[in-house]
Formats: C-alpha cells, structure tokens, sequence
C-alpha cells in the first residue's frame, strides 16, 4: 500500500541519530550506590549536626535554647513510639495545610484557565489579583478567626488565600504563554473549544502551573505553623509553642526539625514527581 | 496548456480578499489588497513573494484561523467558516506538540474526530510508515531533529484525510540538505494522492520544483503581480538540472526582484 517510503533517503538526512530515551537498567548494587551518594550530596546538613551535637557536649551552647542534639532524638522517639503524640500534631497540621492547598489548586487552577482564555474573566480578575497579591495574608487571619472561628476553618481559609495566587498567577500566565501555532495546530485538526483547552492549553501550561504548585507548597507549611502558632490546640505550630511555654528546647527542636524534613521531603516529592511529568521538555 | 485542469472544478476559490492590521501606532496597514486566486482539484499551487507580502497571512485566512477584512474564501463551492480537518495546515516552526509522543501527534486529529483506538492504531502505522518514522514511534519531539519534526507535521496532517493541504514554509526552517531531501519526498507523496496543495515559500527554486502554478505576490499592500504556469514534466526527477527549470527561476525572480530589494532595504 505505502509505495513511498521516506525511510531510506531520510535516514542520511538527519545529522544525529537521536539519543535512546530509556536508561539501561542496571542491577540493584547500582541503584543503591545511586541511593547512597543522594545522600551523601547532603553531607553539610549532617556536618552542623555533628557540630551542633559537639558543641553542646563541651557547654559551649546554652542547653536552654540549644539542647544537646542527643536529648532531640530522645525526645522525638519518645514522641513517635511511645507517647504517638507527634504523629497526631504531624497529621493535624498536614491535614490543615492539604485541605488548603487542595482547595487553592481547584480555583485557582479553574480561574487561571479562565482568566486565561476569557476575557471577561480576566478583566475582572487581573485588577482583583493584582491589588489582593502582595497583601501579607497573615493581616487577614484575625479577622477569618472573627468569622469562621479558631478552629480548623480559619486556618484553611488562610492556606487557602496564600496558595490561592501563586497557583492563580503562573496557571495564567501559562496559559497566555500557549504558542499561538498550537493553538492553530490543533484547530485545524478539528478540535473543538473543550479539546483544546484539554489537549492543548492545559499540556502546555502544566510546566507553568507545577511551578506554581511548589511556590504554593512552600506557602502552605509557612502559613499553617504561623497560624498554629497564633491560635491552636493541636499540630507542629501549637506543640512548638507549648515546648517554648513549658521551657521544653528539646521539644521544640524536634518540632522544628520535623517540620523542616516535612518542607524538605514535599519538595522533594514534588521535584520528582515534575521530572516525570515533563520528560517530554526541553531541558 | 493545462487543458485537463482548467475543466476540472475549482477547489479553492479566494475571491477579493482584503486584510488590514490595526498597527501600533492605530495607522491601517493594508496587507492583502483585493487578491483573487484559484486552485483546481489535485493543483498544486505556490505562493512566492518578498517577506511583508502576506503570502502567509492569506494561507490563514484560507485555513479559516484569521478573518478576513474584505471577500470570501469559498472551497468546494461553500464559503469557509472557521477551521476544520478537511484543510490540512503545515506550519514552518514545528507546530507538533512536544508533550506528545511521535504516534500520538499523529493520532492527534482522528483522536479529535472521535475515531476508535484500534482503527487510529493502523492509521496512525500507515502515516508513519509512509514518511519513514515508524521506528522513532515512541519518542517525543525533542529527541528528533527539525527534518523529522516537519516529517511528522506532515504525518499528522494526513492523517485527518484533507483533501486541500495548506503548507506555510514547511522547509524554511531547515538546512538546504534536509530541504531538498524533503522536497523529493513531498514530490512523491503529492504524485500518489494528488491532493490540492496551497504552498506558501520564499524559496523560488522550491516552488519552480513543486508547483503546476506559482502566485507571484508583491509586497505593501500585497498584491497578486503575476501567476506563471510551470510546464515542466511530471513526475520531477532531475528536473533542478533541467534549462526549462533556470528558465522558469529567472522569470520569476526578475518579477520580484524589484520589491525584494526594497523589503530588505
């Protein structure tokens, strides 16, 4: 049927033969050697905790502000395996900071894409984003705690209006950065209005909106434990506060610690779950 | 000459064809001026012209993705209202979506028209097999060098089954190699459907090469300045060594040379 083959004179035609997009798999000793040296990249971290740990042991940091790293692992495990109560403030707070950030995502998402292809939308949003954008939306948290409570409600309410316009703002500008070829691309495929905006806008903005994502992320963990430190009777906020209350510094490194490895390890999650979204990008 | 194609129906029929841009200073800039031009069914036609002709603006009003100001583009005896399949359109910067794996670009206009994955499957093998890129099926864009990517917009094209191929400048983005290989292929691939082909280009060897008419335009406002018949023999093989070919060039390079000129200052 396909007289007319390309394959032969084209091959001659491209310089380079293209690169294999899979890696070889190798056996389990090199993917554990590639374990190993991830972590080792982060040999600075556990260098200040070998000093930290040092330091404390020659009296050299007051034991009120800087407890012996030893008595933080202490108390961590204490708080994970025996009392279990950590796990509880963890989750509390995850909750909160999830719920937000799921809901930030949803609208802001949803109103980015609009925004984007509507101008309606975008002339009533653009100046409302704009002037709400560089509020520091902690101002607001007293007054969500009037109307919605001190609860679980008013501290989702703030993640969600702090996640909300980094989400809103780069799905926006993806969306606007769509090149006008694939746009024409598509509709001269036959693709109506809905596919295009599914197969064609929301691909091509994703890298844009994942962006966003990981601002938001970062944005979320800031406003929970600041809240929580406001006005709470339980999560990572609350216990740091109660250590600092009960002259507790082991307790309230731990708090800290915990919550940096949180930030550390979403952000990480996040990275790698980019890098495969967007194999198909131009590094 | 062409005695058959002038009896055979019109295809294409662009009939006074006016288009004028707001420029950023509000003053009107005038890019088409009342073009008329047709093309019969299995034609293919080129269009050459300075840059600033609106050779490729024209191509997009008859792909229905730009209004145009004044006229009507009427193909199959029915004026155009917007974009639709049947107009294929090849764009020069690869227009193949890179998220997209090589079959699945392919895939992308049946996928749209709601064609079922089993008959997309062995559609989707033909086209790839016939521009030669069955073995890069599963690869995404990036990892393909631009003669591939234009490949594979063509590919994609064909896939929707156009009966009117709309090419702005497939080859111009490519080195001169890569571009006449590909102009060899798209020959033979033309000699076999005969589809009617609207072919915009600056390259007047490539449109001398291709075409059965070409469409002289000239710049500011752009206007048709002259259509010249190329009645060079079919099938094209070794036909750039042919004098009739130098012949053909130099005529149109002299109708144009004037403005070409100007454009570049």
């Amino acid at each position: 049927m396909s007289t007319v083959t390309m394959s032969e004179t084209g091959a001659a035609e491209e310089g380079h033969a293209p690169a294999s997009p899979v890696l070889p798999s190798k056996g389990p000793t090199r993917r554990s050697w590639r374990t190993l040296a991830a972590i080792a990249r982060y040999y600075p971290v556990f260098l200040i905790f070998v000093v930290w740990e040092a330091l404390s042991r020659l009296n050299v940091l007051d034991p009120m502000f800087m407890p012996p790293l030893e008595n933080v692992a202490r108390t961590f495990y204490n708080e994970v395996f025996v009392t279990h109560e950590l796990l509880d403030h963890i989750r509390m707070s995850f909750m909160r900071a999830g719920a937000g950030l799921a809901l930030a995502s949803v609208v802001g998402v949803s109103a980015g894409i609009l925004m984007g292809r509507v101008r309606a939308f975008e002339s009533f949003l653009d100046p409302v984003i704009s002037a709400l954008f560089p509020m520091p939306k902690l101002a607001v948290f007293p007054l969500l705690m009037v109307f919605l409570g001190i609860g679980d409600a008013s501290k989702i309410a703030l993640i969600f209006m702090g996640c909300f316009f980094p989400i809103v703002i780069n799905t926006y500008t993806g969306v606007r950065n769509v090149d006008k070829f694939f746009v024409w691309n598509a509709l001269t495929k036959g693709a109506s209005q809905r596919q295009l905006v599914w197969h064609v806008i929301i691909p091509a903005a994703l890298p844009f909106v994942f962006a966003g994502l990981r601002v938001a992320t970062s944005t979320a963990f800031l406003l929970i434990v600041a809240s929580e430190l406001i006005a709470a009777n339980d999560g990572l906020g609350y216990l740091i506060m109660f250590a600092e209350r009960s002259f507790d510094p082991a307790l309230m490194w731990c708090g800290i610690l915990v919550i940096a490895g949180m930030g550390f390890t979403v952000d990480r999650l996040l990275l790698t779950l980019g890098a495969r979204l967007f194999v198909w990008q131009d590094k | 000459m062409n005695t058959v194609q002038k009896t055979s129906p019109v295809h294409v029929d662009v009939r006074r064809i006016s288009q004028r841009f707001r420029s950023g200073r509000g003053a009107d800039l005038l890019a088409l001026d009342r073009v008329d031009l047709q093309a019969q069914r299995g034609e293919f036609v080129s269009i050459v012209g300075p840059s600033g002709c609106g050779k490729s603006t024209l191509l997009y009003i008859v792909a229905g993705l730009l209004q145009a100001s004044e006229g009507e583009v009427v193909v199959d005896g029915r004026p155009i209202d917007g974009p639709a399949p049947d107009r294929g359109l090849v764009l020069q910067n690869s227009s193949i979506f890179p998220w997209r794996t090589v079959e699945q670009n392919v895939a992308f206009g049946p996928e749209m028209c709601g064609m079922p994955q089993q008959e997309r499957r062995k559609l989707v093998d033909h086209y790839l097999d016939m521009v030669g890129l069955a073995k890069f099926a599963s690869f995404y864009p990036r990892e393909l060098s631009g003669g591939m990517k234009q490949r594979i917009a063509i590919a994609q094209m064909l896939a929707c089954g156009p009966s009117l191929c709309l090419m702005d400048e497939p080859f111009g983005a490519l080195d001169s190699l890569s571009r006449e290989v590909l102009q060899d292929q798209l020959l033979q691939l033309w000699e076999r459907d005969r589809k009617t082909v609207l072919f915009v280009t600056h390259s007047i060897d490539e449109a001398v090469l291709l075409s059965d008419r070409i469409v002289v335009m000239s710049p500011l406002p752009g206007r048709v300045k002259e259509i010249v018949d190329v009645d060079l023999p079919r099938p094209r093989q070794n036909t750039r060594a042919l004098p009739e070919f130098g012949r053909l060039r130099n005529r149109i390079w002299s109708a144009i040379r004037q403005e070409s000129m100007e454009a570049i200052g």
